[in-house]
């Protein structure tokens, strides 16, 4: 559904925004027979496949990287930018492989009551995105690990840990 | 007016592995003996460490000629994604080289957005055979 951003067209992102909804009830409908862990980890297999072919997509345009700092850069501006419609607001590295990005009005938490009433549900919100950024990086050439922290809705941060050797 | 030349054209998977393969000849010449097949596929095997190499030293997609074997050269393309595509070719044709791979990009991303694909696989698409096809008629053998 996001194909790339043309101005004043709203109808693609609702409709990302409610598949992305149910795909989240979907993951949660098996009841007793599925854990919590099994079914945030099916998101984030959808979220893998997703990024792992939206990214060889993507890039037509903006080319290949050869720094690992630059493909964090590219997916903070041009990825976020392209999905959610903003840029994450932060980033911070160790410069030692792990890197972590600040989404202070994450799009699938912004449509909850802000503060901590939610908070046992937003990881749930996540998966797919943490899946999509690993997704995006493996096809990148990058092996990481991806998880996601929120301490208080909208805002959420996500945790990239790059598995080198 | 494009010299007629012979062409082998493969796309290479993260693994190495080939994911397509399609040799174009010029249509006034009768088909090669096939040997020739084994040989194509060695020189673009052993190429593949100078494409590596030289992927890193620009930001290019297009390498242009990375290695030259014989009478053959080899020319390379290197996605975002680090799939390769991979033209061996005996005759100097640089423009047409550049534009195949660009169509062959565009048609291998299509190609990659189905959800049946899984990357890094062989492609056994008949509408992608046919595509590259006629992308070698138009811009590699005329």
């Amino acid at each position: 559904a996001e194909t790339g951003g043309r101005a004043g067209v709203m109808a693609e992102e609702a409709i990302f925004d409610f598949i992305h909804m149910e795909a989240v009830s979907y993951a949660f409908q098996g009841g007793e027979k599925m854990s919590e862990d099994e079914a945030i980890s099916k998101l984030e297999h959808m979220g893998f496949a997703t990024g792992y072919r939206l990214v060889e997509r993507l890039t037509r345009e903006s080319g290949r990287y050869k720094d690992e700092l630059d493909i964090m850069k590219y997916i903070c501006k041009d990825l976020w930018v392209t999905v959610y419609k903003k840029q994450i607001d932060n980033l911070r590295t160790n410069h030692q492989g792990v890197y972590v990005l600040h989404d202070n009005r994450f799009r699938f938490l912004s449509r909850m009551a802000a503060g901590k009433q939610y908070l046992q549900y937003a990881p749930r919100y996540l998966a797919f995105t943490c899946g999509l950024v690993r997704g995006c990086l493996a096809n990148l050439g990058v092996t990481c690990v991806v998880t996601a922290e929120v301490t208080q809705l909208p805002a959420c941060k996500f945790q990239i840990q790059v598995q080198r050797g | 007016m494009a010299v007629a030349g012979n062409y082998y054209f493969a796309i290479v998977g993260h693994h190495d592995n080939p994911v397509f393969e399609m040799e174009f000849t010029p249509a006034n010449k009768e088909p090669k003996k096939e040997d020739h097949r084994h040989l194509n596929q060695f020189i673009a095997h052993a190429a593949l460490d100078l494409v590596d190499e030289s992927m890193w030293t620009t930001s290019n997609m297009y390498l242009r000629l990375v290695d030259k074997f014989n009478e053959w050269y080899v020319s390379a393309f290197v996605t975002a994604g680090r799939i390769r595509l991979i033209c061996l070719h005996d005759v100097k044709n640089d423009d047409g080289i550049k534009s195949f791979f660009m169509e062959m990009y565009e048609t291998y991303i299509k190609h990659s957005m189905n959800p049946f694909y899984t990357p890094n696989s062989p492609i056994k698409s008949a509408a992608f055979e046919k595509k590259a096809h006629f992308y070698g008629r138009k811009y590699l053998t005329g």
